[in-house]
């Protein structure tokens, strides 16, 4: 099926939003009333047609806008974009992986035709079409993995697997939930997990990282993060907090349902075959309160997760401002029903 | 765990106890690219009862129409290698895991020195594909009882040149580790694979010398020992098992029907895990992975290689 | 997120003791924490050869020193003089060789990025602070390094926005995060106290 991609910004005039089709796919992530932090790690199988899983790598009515969006961001900060030079295998591992699962899933949109190491990408969207030597760097204009990374949704961390742990070695991160890939280059897991409550307590972290030190070849894995976001903005990065940090002063009763933005990751996570690292991929979607209302189940479990929601999470999350609004917009749509397990939307 | 189906497509006796074997994907795709220094988990069927013994693959892993491996012949195990030797031929399809590294290259080194002994060579056969690739600095130091025993080494002769050092019992040259060991420069990292004894020893000399611990690599897998038979219960399955004495505890639990995790089989990899509800007898730890504290609490047990002696073993599978 | 809440990126300093195994021992030293390193003289006089590299930075241990360490005693002016000595030797050591460094934050962080470049790993140097508990901090917005911030607020030489020193930090960049405080309220500051005495 041929997607047609939006014309739409995440900043400035926002003009992003979903269609209905977009908001029926949503990868909501809440099967429960309640939630807390948990090894939330389950296989990356193929999931159902039209879900956001369907797919190796989800590409959505919004990718072209994204990638524009992701090509300013790199613009005015070329540090988004960083990779230490032990890396170099774990790039071209990534330029396979996501041009092999491009090309076979979408193969109206891409394409990939090699001829012993010499490979051609097609990317009909962006209009991209280069020939190069795999394994050669100067065959590129760019690093192996900036190049391809400019052209996915969502961030990437390649990481790599030494002295039992993960460094982040390497990174392309445009629409990141407040954390600078610049400052935690090159950090073990436990260093870039730190800033997390309560997690450490919970043992979670450790049994999380035990596990993807098993990873395999072959068999990715996935789980959902979220957070709220005020408009509809990719960059919420440390680096330019000053510029949306202020947003959250605008947020009212009267707007709350335009502006608030619940803001999940698709967070999938493989093993490369020839570095032995791992890729970390992160895929942010956002859907506005007013949208997820238009599905009562939703509604109602939103609002019973923010209700018990843990007050170090809220702070953690940066909801402190405008968590006590939401719960009062979210509870008109609460009769109190209850819901069974499942983050379906009806 | 997803398998990949293979078949033998050709098998050459290296000395007179190796044999190598080479595996094509059956349905003749390529096979996944893979790092130095990893294995496959390779499953065979003798007489109903399904082995599965890891082996390092050994081809560079920037060719991906075959894989090969090396199995020495070990005459009191539990029959894999001997059922590899006798039994196994060329056309035969047999099923193994996708590659594994436990034993990758520390890409940040500036300096690799490789020490195998005997079949030991095998994982070594592999990073010098990746190591030559990237130009690294290295050393391979290779030890074997005699020349005929010396598998591949006129081939790594060929390949590592001036590289490559070879001690042979039989013609009394010896490794000095110490020597070796003591003259390196900053951000060498050591790697070894063969025998218990010179795995020991390197170790050893490693940290004797102040060797930082993550400079230090080692690889050995264990094979599960035969030992006494036991009877475990798992909890949840809430049936009783027999492990009789050349079975590992890992393998009763499959031929009873019960899915466990798995990848290495060797009592490094730690996926094997399984907490102990109740025990009334001692726990005989037989792998790398839990520490020392761990094997004490007898709280957890990795079945893959370790056994149990007395009636009850509780676990919570 | 009070109490018990501990970001596992900040390092922890240890009290220097000598490793029992090693081929070598190099020790590197500014101001009082040249005092550290005499404390390790009292542990034991280790059998292997001893480095010191000791920047006097305004203290005068010299004449003590060389009573101790008096084959491999190297006393500098400065940390800047120390680094370039450091850069000078370091190609002649093997491994085997124990590193430990004593000083402030920043001096440790500065020696670590010299090491590294020898292949000496953050994880193999033992380390000590002593002098201040000043912190270096990275301006997460501009990109630019502050030293020596004593205070919870600090202002960025970069580009002059007050930031607030948060806890975790990078061992790549030697340096804490630092935040814009008032992006959302401009101008409204929080009391600024010393708290990096
Ligand atoms: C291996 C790849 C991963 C990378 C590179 C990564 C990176 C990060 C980063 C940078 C943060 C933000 C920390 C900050 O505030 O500065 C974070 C948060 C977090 N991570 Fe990970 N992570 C990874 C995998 C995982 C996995 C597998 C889990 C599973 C439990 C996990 C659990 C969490 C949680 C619970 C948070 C807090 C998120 C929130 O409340 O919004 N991470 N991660
Ligand atoms: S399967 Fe790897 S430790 Fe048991």
């Amino acid at each position: 099926m041929a997607l047609n991609f939006k014309k739409e910004t995440f900043r400035e005039d926002y003009t992003y939003s979903n269609s209905d089709a977009a908001i029926k796919r949503f990868p909501f992530p809440f099967p429960e009333d309640q939630y807390m932090y948990s090894v939330n790690i389950e296989p990356h199988t193929k999931g159902k047609q039209g879900t956001v899983c369907e797919f190796t790598f989800d590409i959505d009515e919004h990718y072209v806008a994204e990638c524009l969006d992701k090509k300013i961001t790199l613009e005015q900060d070329p540090g988004r974009y960083k990779a230490l030079p032990h890396m170099m295998d774990a790039q071209w591992d990534f330029v396979e992986l996501t041009m092999e699962a491009l090309a076979q899933d979408y193969p109206e949109h891409f394409s990939l035709k090699k001829q012993g190491l010499i490979w051609t990408w097609e990317n009909k969207p962006l209009g991209i079409k280069d020939t190069f030597t795999f394994g050669d760097t100067s065959t590129l204009a760019t690093e192996p993995f900036d190049y391809i990374g400019r052209q996915l949704q969502g961030d990437f961390v390649l990481l790599d697997h030494r002295d039992e742990t993960l460094y982040a070695d390497a990174g392309i991160v445009t629409s990141q939930a407040d954390w600078s890939l610049a400052f935690n280059v090159g950090m073990s897991w436990r260093e870039w997990h730190g800033p997390v409550p309560r997690a450490t307590e919970l043992g979670v972290m450790d049994r999380a990282l035990k596990y993807l030190l098993n990873l395999q070849i072959g068999s990715p894995v996935r789980r959902l993060n979220w957070t709220m976001t005020v408009n509809p903005r990719l960059d919420t990065s440390p680096e330019n907090y000053p510029h949306w940090g202020g947003e959250r002063n605008t947020v009212n009763a009267e707007n709350i349902g335009d502006l608030i933005h619940l803001r999940v990751e698709l967070q999938t996570l493989f093993r490369l075959p020839r570095s032995n690292a791992i890729v970390f991929s992160i895929r942010c979607y956002l859907i506005s309160l007013k949208d997820i209302a238009t599905y009562p189940r939703w509604a109602k479990r939103l609002h019973r997760v923010q209700k018990t929601m843990h007050p170090d999470l809220i702070e953690y999350k940066g909801m402190t401002k405008f968590h006590p609004m939401m719960v009062d917009w979210l509870a008109k749509f609460d009769d109190g029903e209850t819901l069974a397990i499942g983050t379906q939307p009806e | 765990m997803s398998m990949i189906n293979v078949k033998v497509a050709a098998i050459e006796q290296v000395t007179p106890l190796v044999k190598h074997f080479t595996f094509v994907k059956e349905d003749g795709s390529s096979l996944p690219a893979f790092s130095g220094g990893s294995h496959v988990v390779v499953s065979i069927d003798i007489g109903g009862r399904v082995h599965r013994n890891p082996y390092s693959l050994m081809g560079s892993p920037m060719e991906n129409e075959a894989y090969h491996i090396s199995v020495r012949r070990q005459e009191n195990s539990r029959g894999g290698s001997v059922f590899m030797h006798e039994n196994v031929t060329v056309g035969m399809p047999l099923k193994i895991t996708y590659p594994m590294n436990l034993f990758s290259l520390a890409k940040k080194g500036r300096k690799h020195i490789l020490i195998a002994g005997g079949i030991g060579i095998t994982p070594f056969m592999s990073q010098i594909a990746d190591l030559k690739r990237m130009g690294a600095n290295y050393e391979l130091h290779y030890a074997f009882r005699s020349p005929e025993h010396g598998a591949f080494a006129a081939q790594l002769k060929e390949s590592c040149g001036d590289h490559l050092h070879c001690y042979i019992d039989s013609n009394a040259t010896r490794l000095d580790l110490e020597a070796l060991l003591s003259d390196q420069p900053l951000g060498t990292h050591v790697y070894v694979c063969g025998p218990s004894p010179m795995v020991v020893a390197t170790l050893e000399t490693a940290r004797n010398l102040g060797w930082p611990e993550n400079h230090i690599h080692s690889e050995q897998f264990l094979s599960p020992p035969i030992g006494e038979p036991f009877k475990i219960q798992l909890a949840r399955s809430n049936i009783e098992i027999q492990v009789s004495a050349e079975m590992s505890m890992l393998e009763a639990i499959e031929a009873a029907g019960v899915e466990a995790d798995f990848l290495c089989r060797g009592g490094v990899c730690g996926r094997c895990e399984l907490d102990v509800l109740e025990t009334d007898g001692a726990l005989l730890h037989n792998d790398h992975f839990l520490t020392d504290s761990e094997k004490a609490s007898c709280k957890k047990i990795m079945p893959c290689v370790s056994r149990a002696k007395g009636e009850r073993l509780m676990l919570d599978l | 997120m009070e109490h018990g809440y501990w970001i596992k990126s900040k390092p922890v300093y240890n009290a220097l003791v000598w490793h029992e195994k090693a081929t070598a021992h190099l020790i590197i030293a500014k101001n009082q924490g040249v005092l550290v390193a005499l404390k390790l003289f009292q542990q034991r006089q280790p059998t292997q050869p001893v480095t010191l590299l000791y920047a006097q930075d305004g203290t005068d241990y010299a004449k003590t020193l060389n009573k101790v360490v008096p084959a491999g005693l190297d006393v500098l002016n400065s940390e800047q003089d120390l680094l370039v000595s450091l850069k000078n030797i370091m190609p002649n050591m093997r491994m085997g060789l124990r590193v430990y460094v004593a000083g402030s934050e920043g001096f440790i962080w500065s020696v670590a990025e010299v090491l590294k470049t020898f292949g000496v790993e953050d994880a193999d140097i033992m380390k000590e602070l002593t002098d201040t508990l000043a912190r270096t901090i990275y301006c997460v917005h501009c990109k630019a390094i502050t030293h020596n911030i004593t205070t919870n607020i600090g202002k960025c030489s970069g580009c002059e926005r007050m930031l607030f020193v948060r806890d975790h930090f990078s061992r790549h960049l030697g340096a804490y995060m630092g935040l814009m405080i008032d992006a959302e309220s401009p101008g409204e500051l929080p009391e600024i106290e010393e708290i990096y005495p």
